[in-house]
């Protein structure tokens, strides 16, 4: 958890870029490690919570933790380039020195999920939200029932972690349906092609003992929701992830309510049943 | 604790304090701009105006250090400020507008996480707040149920009195202490009368009202009307003593550098403009709907307490004339 002892709630911890991973064109995975030894020893976190990241002299960006609480030593995040720290943090390579603050806001209810199917939908540069639940549920395998992941995006090569896809496509005990927008697919692909909502209609897992957990452009929520609803799926059994824009991270510089919830304090996490009872401000 | 100060009296204990070394703010003029500024002497002091900007910047700089950061290599070293360094401050001669804004600010900065940088500077600051003998068109304190003489968010509070000197009333151990280290200069209470103070002219809003109604307008043809007009320019969140709303910033070389936490408005666009382009609030009307339903419903919602003290300082700033109090006038007519 966050080090309340530190008076400074602004402070950042040091890391090092271990390892750099080009997901896409313009989207990056870094592994980082935390350079204090004690640190290192006590970061936790669970799925589903974000953190600060700095790249020093640009500033600071919010992205969720991409890897999973299960895998202990070292934190990752995945992060499209398109302003000026995501820019800055695209620049380092491996050994040099980043920021992190956190973790904060809420996180999936693991624990609630355990005897029960695992319906994962995602979109584009969404699915890191959704990958660190994942590998957190992959890594416990036997306490969940079917894990069903349905991923798409513009096109082939908009697919973030298309080495983990090959993992979970040749994985047994996970049903993997991938798909690209109509236009988006090569040659060789050997997925779907079709918009999400469509797709996971068609692949129309049962909504019996069953979670689903979808995390997408604004767009994509809006129709994949009443798929879900369609499929039998109850809005208690629906969670989604919001991203707002933030700044602290601690509920303090006020800019990422949506309405009287405030998404780095209340959030991200929410149940689609929470969210339809939020002004639409997000 | 009541006692009597004299003006001459209250001038020494000033120049007495600044001479310790304690950091004195009190309104003063500044190229023709009354603001609550360190004091160089007590003689400096203009107690007749209200400051243009509000008191809440003796604990929320408009742009404060938070860290800085030196690189060399790929090696980077953070160096913490340490609020210890934030000097003993005695913020005097502060409207009842402002000074009740204060304790509603440390709702926000000390719930959950602890932002030491505004706690530390209050436990450092005594707070004399001072009756208001002045209002103008825009003043409305009254109307969300504070006074010219609302003492709180005052350590210790001064009444100015006919025939000179003030009436002082203390309401914390801070205001005691200032009283109890420099007895000689107070004396008994002179029994004189107050001088009048401030009569704000605006009708009260039931803010019960005010808060229900805007539980159930999130949309609402109102919104547009509000804010059709808003430029977007700040200012408004710039003067309020409750607007704490802030940014986080690197300033400076890829070599080195510090980090800032800058004051920030819900009315910029870019305020909750997201890296994909998307933006939740894509319109002024929405961005001043965020303003209002933060002072008098989301701020209530969490803590209980209503984010606006009715200075009239946006109204006054405002370039295109937008006026909270007639805005919420209107809600609370709404409600009924």
């Amino acid at each position: 958890m966050c080090d309340h002892t530190n008076k400074n709630i602004y402070l950042p911890y040091l890391t090092t870029v271990e390892e750099v991973i080009d997901e896409t064109p313009d989207v990056r995975t870094l592994r980082l490690v935390f350079q204090d030894e004690k640190v290192r020893d006590n970061f936790s976190f669970r799925a589903g919570q974000f953190a600060e990241y700095s790249a020093f002299g640009a500033g600071e960006s919010t992205f969720c933790i991409a890897s999973s609480p299960t895998r202990a030593g070292y934190i990752e995040c995945s992060f499209r380039s398109v302003g000026r720290v995501t820019e800055e943090l695209r620049r380092l390579e491996v050994g040099d020195t980043m920021g992190v603050r956190g973790p904060y806001g809420n996180s999936y209810p693991v624990e609630s999920f355990y005897g029960k199917n695992l319906v994962f939908v995602a979109g584009g540069i969404a699915l890191p939200p959704l990958r660190t639940l994942i590998w957190n549920c992959l890594d416990l395998r036997d306490k969940f029932g079917d894990i069903t992941i349905v991923y798409g995006a513009r096109t082939e090569a908009d697919l973030v972690y298309k080495h983990e896809l090959k993992e979970w496509q040749e994985r047994s005990d996970v049903r993997l349906v991938k798909t690209v927008d109509p236009g988006g697919n090569g040659p060789a692909w050997d997925g779907s092609v079709g918009f999400v909502p469509t797709i996971l209609g068609e692949a129309a897992p049962s909504a019996e003992n069953t979670i689903a957990l979808v995390c997408g452009p604004p767009i994509m929520i809006k129709f994949t929701l009443p798929v879900l609803e369609k499929l039998g799926f109850t809005d208690e059994q629906v969670y989604t992830t919001l991203e707002n824009r933030m700044k602290c991270g601690l509920g303090k510089c006020g800019r990422c309510n949506v309405g009287n919830v405030y998404v780095c304090k209340d959030g991200p996490v929410f149940t689609a049943k929470q969210l339809k009872e939020m002004p639409m401000e997000f | 604790m009541q006692k009597y100060i004299s003006q001459q009296n209250l001038t020494t204990l000033l120049d007495i304090l600044i001479a310790q070394g304690v950091r004195v703010v009190a309104p003063r003029m500044n190229a023709g701009t009354p603001l609550y500024e360190p004091l160089e002497s007590a003689g400096d002091m203009v107690t007749d105006q209200l400051p243009r900007r509000s008191a809440k910047e003796a604990f929320f700089p408009v742009c404060e250090d938070i860290m800085t950061y030196e690189k060399e290599g790929q090696k980077v070293t953070v160096t913490d400020i340490d609020p210890a360094r934030f000097p003993e401050t005695l913020l005097f001669g502060v409207r009842p507008c402002d000074a009740s804004a204060i304790p509603v600010l440390d709702a926000v900065f000390s719930w959950d996480y602890k932002d030491e940088f505004f706690l530390e500077r209050r436990r450092k600051t005594t707070i004399v707040g001072l009756a208001c003998t002045t209002a103008d068109d825009a003043c409305f304190c009254t109307a969300v149920g504070l006074s010219p003489s609302d003492t709180k968010g005052s350590d210790l509070f001064l009444t100015p009195l006919e025939g000179g000197g003030y009436a002082c009333e203390t309401f914390s151990d801070k205001g005691e202490a200032l009283i109890n280290a420099h007895s000689s200069l107070f004396s008994v209470p002179s029994g004189a009368a107050a001088l009048p103070l401030a009569e704000p002219q605006t009708e009260k809003f039931d803010l019960k009202k005010v808060k229900a109604w805007l539980d159930e307008h999130f949309e609402d043809p109102l919104w547009d009307g509000a804010a059709v007009r808003c430029v977007g320019c700040g200012a408004c969140a710039f003067v309020c003593p409750a607007c704490h709303c802030f940014d986080i910033v690197d300033e400076g070389t890829e070599k080195a550098g510090t980090r800032r936490k800058n004051w920030d408005a819900c009315g910029f666009w870019k305020f909750t403009h997201h890296a994909s382009g998307h933006n939740p609030r894509d319109g002024q009307p929405k961005r001043y709907r965020n303003r209002i339903m933060h002072k008098f419903k989301y701020y209530d919602d969490k803590f209980g307490q209503t984010l606006c003290t009715g200075c009239g300082r946006c109204i006054r700033v405002c370039p295109v004339g937008i006026d909270i109090a007639g805005i919420v006038e209107e809600i609370s007519k709404k409600q009924e």
